[in-house]
Order: structure tokens, then sequence, then C-alpha cells
């Protein structure tokens, strides 16, 4: 909470803001760590890792456009989903790790 | 190889059947249906539907493979990997917590005793402690009856189930195995149980799994009973790190990991020590050799040639 003062210190056109010490020790202790909402860092390093993997995801989306349109239903998209999932696999594998405890 | 013997089977059947419908659905469900005249003016676009039939089959079937042999897991970096690096302890208790709150409902342990943990992940009170809350059925006693006791050190795990139909029968007829050896009892066991726990998806478009069943790549075959266990916060951790899926993933890794091989740290240790001390008894052992070989490797060979 003595960060927040140092903060407000710093921080002069807060002066201008008619927010008293005490309102904003109050608003930043909303974000505690028992407040803060957890991240998935798997699911956070997937999405960053899907620029790398654009190839792959744009032949399964032609894929599923192809697949839409079938009746027999004996077309499925598993061989461009695994090439797509195992990019973003090679890409996310040896960076998770630093991300966890 | 299949798709070439496919393809082969394919153009002999096309040049000698009349009928040409009929064989081709028989053996792929794919495009190529408009082929069903018999004249040879259509013959040659027919051999070469067929030529694409067989390649675009080849695919399915490859695919099919795919599915079945599932995923290829990627390698983590795992803190226990390298030839002198021990078990991360504290998250080899993390995992105990995660497998007692969200696995062992379902998934014995039944080679882990109370007493492996001691000195593993908690101390002596603290499994004491836990064995206590557990009843166990012992006994005969002096009156020939069994009897409940609470746990001790040396009792095992307790078993969710009383035997393996009890447990397919509450888990509509999937058995979850026993953990004790998982990550030695599946190829790439460790990054393989971490990739399943963490790598539940939507299923690819064309797939559908039955009610009942669950779509994760990693799974043989694709559908698996399981459904998805780790979430975000399903855990609250003693030591205060946040509980995501993946570090859950981690830690009951970890924690499979130690269980499966508790003799890792002590297997590493002697294998350093004796490698070491092998490599130096090679260098005595040759230069002995050398040693006393140098009598016949140095003596010197008179040819007494006769004209």
């Amino acid at each position: 909470m003595r960060f927040g003062e140092i903060e407000l210190q710093h921080l002069g056109f807060i002066h201008h803001l008619a927010i008293s010490q005490r309102r904003l020790r109050s608003f930043l202790s909303n974000f505690t760590m028992a407040d803060v909402e957890v991240v998935d860092p798997k699911k956070c390093l997937e999405e960053s890792c899907k620029p790398k993997c654009v190839k792959p995801l744009l032949e399964y989306q032609a894929c599923v456009k192809r697949v839409q349109g079938d009746e027999s239903g004996h077309k499925h998209c598993t061989g461009q989903y695994f090439d797509y999932w195992q990019c973003v696999d090679k890409c996310v594998g040896p960076k998770l790790f630093a991300e966890l405890k | 190889m299949v798709g070439g013997g496919v393809i082969q089977q394919i153009l002999r059947r096309k040049l000698h059947s009349p009928s040409l419908a009929t064989p081709v659905r028989s053996w792929f469900s794919s495009k190529t249906a408009h082929v069903d005249t018999g004249s040879s003016g259509v013959r040659a676009f027919a051999l070469l539907g067929a030529g694409v039939t067989g390649l675009l089959s080849f695919s399915t079937v490859a695919s099919a493979d795919e599915a079945e042999h599932g995923l290829a897991c990627p390698d983590y970096p795992w803190p226990h990997d390298g030839i002198l690096s021990s078990y991360d302890h504290a998250s080899i208790r993390r995992g105990h917590q995660v497998y007692q709150q969200v696995c062992a409902s379902c998934h014995s342990m039944s080679l882990i005793s109370y007493r492996d943990l001691v000195g593993v992940a908690y101390t002596e009170e603290e499994a004491k402690a836990m064995a206590a809350e557990i009843e166990v059925v012992d006994g005969p006693n002096d009156e020939g009856e069994m009897f409940t006791r609470p746990g001790k050190l040396s009792d095992r795990l307790p078993q969710p189930y009383a035997n393996e139909s009890a447990a397919r029968f509450a888990n509509g007829g999937a058995y979850p195995p026993d953990l004790s050896l998982i990550t030695k009892a599946r190829h790439n066991g460790q990054n393989y149980v971490f990739a399943l726990l963490t790598g539940y998806r939507d299923p690819p478009a064309g797939i559908s799994i039955r009610e009942g069943l669950h779509y994760n790549p990693y799974f043989p075959g694709g559908a698996i009973a399981m459904p998805k266990m780790l979430n975000d916060e399903a855990v609250e951790y003693e030591d205060g790190v946040p509980a995501t899926e993946a570090q859950m993933g981690k830690d009951v890794v970890s924690f499979l990991s130690w269980a499966a091989e508790p003799e890792m740290e002590e297997r590493k240790l002697m294998g350093f020590k004796w490698i070491f001390l092998l490599s130096l008894a090679l260098l005595q052992a040759a230069y002995y050799r050398r040693l006393k070989w140098s009598v016949l490797k140095s003596r010197k060979l008179v040819l007494d040639v006769v004209n």
C-alpha cells in the first residue's frame, strides 16, 4: 500500500483529480494477489504461438470448409488438426515450464 | 505401402469390370462417384479418378492411423530431467494434494504407502495425520471378526473401488488405471500424462464423440472416458502457488513420476559415481594391457632370406 502512496506523489495529474488518498488506497487494495484472476499460462502461450503456426491453421480451416458440406459422415480433418496442434505444441513446450513454479 | 497396393487393385478392377460405381464406393467413401458408365471414352477419365481416389484414400487411411496412435506429445523440460537433477519435492507435495483431491476418487495408487511419503513430500507427523484420516479394514481379531481402525504409516493409499468390476461399473465400463506406475507404463509417460491432462480440446471438424466419452487428441483413438479434471483453481495449494491447469498438471505428473520411480535420485547418484569410477578403471586397465603387451608388440622379427 506504500507503493500506492509513492505512485500518488509521482503522478502529478492525480492532484487535479479529486481523489482522496484514502479512496485511492481502497481502490488499489481491490487488486491484491487473492483477487487477481489466475490465467492459465498454457492457454496464454498457445494463443501467442498461433501466429507461428498460421499455415497449418489455414489448412485446417480450409478442411473445415470442405467438410462442412459433407453428408456421408466419413470426412474429417484429424490430419490437419494434428498438424496444427503439433506445431503449437512444439512452440509451447520449451517455454511453458518457465511460467510455472 | 497399403495405398500403393490399393491403387493397383483399383486400377485392375477399373480395367476389367464394366460397372465402376460399386468398387469405388466399396473401397472409399469420397468424391468421385460420378463415374458409373462403362464406355471406353470415359474409361481413361475413370482411371484418373481411381488414381486420385487412391491417393485420397491413402490420406484417409493415414489420418485414421494418426488418430489411432494419438497426437504425439511434445517434450517438456522437466526439472528432474538432468543427469544429476533431483525431483522438485515441493512440486511432489503439491502433486500429491492434487491427486488426493482430484484423482483419488477414481484412481487407485495401491503400491504407495503413507510411509513412502515421509521425507519426500511430508514430515512423519504430517504423514501420520494423513494416514489417520482413513479407515482401514484389519483383522481378524481374537474373536475372529474383521474390524476397522484408523490408518497407520504402513498402510497403502486407499482404493476408491473394491475391485475392477466395481470401478468399471461406476465409470461406464472404463477402468481408471492404477497410477502407481503410470509414467513408466506409457510411452514417454511423463510428457504423455501432462499432455493428456492439459490437452482436452474441441474435436476436429467431422469427428463426433459419443455420449459418455470425451475428445482428447493425445489419447489413442481420441475418445477417452475421463472428463477434463484439471480446471483452474480446482485445488487451493497450501503454499499459495496459483493453481492453474498447467501448474496442477506439472505438479501431479511430478508426483506420479516420483511414485513410479522413487529411487531416481539415488539411482542417478549411483550411476554418476560408478560411471566415473569405471572410466578410471578402464583407463587403468588399458594402460596395464598395453604395458603387458608391449613386450610382444615391440619385438623385432628378422627374416633370413635364402636366395
